[in-house]
């Protein structure tokens, strides 16, 4: 039952396409979750279509019309690529939107130990910081704050911080003036998917030592 | 549908100089485009694939297409791509629209919007990205006819720095680290600004 949903400027800036694509990764992965998020991407969309309906429209170059429709004949022979479901075992635990990237699931990912108690891997695709992160049960991360957007969706287990508990599904939208320190709360431990756009803030020397971990 | 969706249909109307010379369809067929008709277009194209109604939706879209995408930075060669891009990916995917789900415009923007996500991740040639940040979604809301206008009225009486931010997540499409540079605001207030104009926004959507 999820809890904790991204803000709602979040999915307002999702819906438009203006959010750092890990950000926006990490929303898709819940909003394939979360209906109620869903539902709210839509009106965004709406209110982005009204304000795309104002603008005044920019005369296409000459020519461009005809060429296009020059082409459409070409595209209706061509096949149409079939695309082929792929399929999805019932188990999959890795988001929907990473399993090109993943695969199905969490347990086969090739984990990194970065410090007693917590694992990482960091996905090679994007622009700003995405990383999954792996705690073990009652492990304490280090207090930290932010310097920009930090967007954390838990897929697995949960974690208590100063803000709550946040469960599988559970979506973490973290103001930069925030400082927390999530523990792992439940046998299983937890993972998490981590989106920054910006590097993560430590405070104390001991935690400064774990940055270079964090490769940031 | 209601009227309020038949009297908005013509503030959409472009601007018919625009369209005088290359214009191929019937003289005044372009004037009005409610949300409706745009949407049985589109329906009936991916039935029919008749190039007279792509040309309609072309002549309709294309202008709007490219407004849209050089004000989120793409220079005006790049918009025209990627418009032809957009509509020829509409002419492709049509058979796929299904108008129970969304608008005519819902549609076609996310496609362009879609497109523009992969221009950017290309251009930074280290990301070839085989994320799928935009899946087609398997959420069928109920389908609820916003009212356009009240949008519209709702977005005018919006105080001004809160609309400042929502043109700049959907005008600019810049993120809201960079709108808290450009506009020299915490972060913080940024993402408070814009949540409050959701709210008042939807709130208003909601009215019926
Ligand atoms: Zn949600």
């Amino acid at each position: 039952m999820t809890t904790h949903h991204p803000d709602l400027s979040t999915l307002m800036s999702y819906s438009a396409g203006s959010l750092p694509d890990a950000i926006a990764t990490v929303v898709a992965a819940h909003l394939s979750l979360c209906d109620h998020c869903s539902c709210h991407v839509q009106e965004a969309e709406q209110i982005g279509i009204s304000l795309l309906e104002q603008l005044e429209p920019t005369p296409m170059s000459a020519g461009a019309k005809d060429d296009i429709l020059s082409m459409l004949g070409e595209t209706t022979q061509a096949a149409e690529p079939a695309k082929p479901e792929p399929h999805v075992p019932d188990d999959a635990d890795v988001p929907s939107p990473l399993r090109h990237l993943l695969g199905h699931y969490l347990d086969d990912l090739h984990w990194k130990t970065m410090a007693p108690g917590l694992k990482q891997f960091i996905l090679p695709a994007a622009e700003s910081n995405l990383r999954l992160l792996k705690i073990a049960p009652g492990t304490c991360m280090p207090s930290h704050g932010h310097t920009g957007s930090e967007l954390t969706l838990v897929l697995r287990g949960s974690y208590s911080d100063e803000l709550g508990r946040f469960c599988a599904g559970d979506v973490a939208d973290l103001d930069p003036d925030i400082q927390h320190q999530p523990v792992a709360d439940t046998h299983e431990g937890c993972i998490c998917l981590i989106a920054t756009d910006a590097p993560l803030r430590f405070n104390g020397l001991v935690p400064r030592l774990l940055q270079p971990f964090f490769q940031l | 549908m209601t009227d309020h969706d038949n009297r908005n249909g013509h503030t959409e109307t472009p601007r018919s100089d625009h369209f005088a010379s290359k214009s191929k369809m019937a003289p005044n067929n372009s004037i009005t485009k409610t949300p409706d008709k745009l949407k049985q277009s589109l329906a009936d194209l991916g039935r029919y694939r008749d190039k007279q109604t792509f040309a309609l939706l072309y002549d309709f879209f294309a202008p709007r297409l490219k407004s849209h995408l050089m004000s989120k930075g793409a220079h005006g060669e790049m918009a025209e791509e990627l418009v032809q891009e957009t509509m020829l990916s509409v002419w492709k995917n049509c058979k796929s629209y299904d108008p129970d789900k969304s608008a005519a415009s819902t549609w076609i923007f996310r496609i362009a919007r879609n497109l523009w996500i992969d221009r950017l991740r290309k251009e930074k040639s280290n990301l070839l990205s085989p994320l799928d940040n935009y899946p087609e979604s398997s959420f069928v809301p109920a389908m609820k006819e916003f009212d356009s206008a009240k949008i519209k009225s709702a977005l005018k009486s919006l105080p001004q720095q809160q609309a400042q931010l929502v043109y700049k997540v959907y005008y600019e499409g810049k993120s809201h680290r960079e709108i808290s540079e450009d506009m020299d605001m915490p972060l913080g207030s940024v993402k408070s600004g814009l949540r409050l104009a959701f709210t008042k926004l939807r709130n208003q959507m909601g009215e019926v």
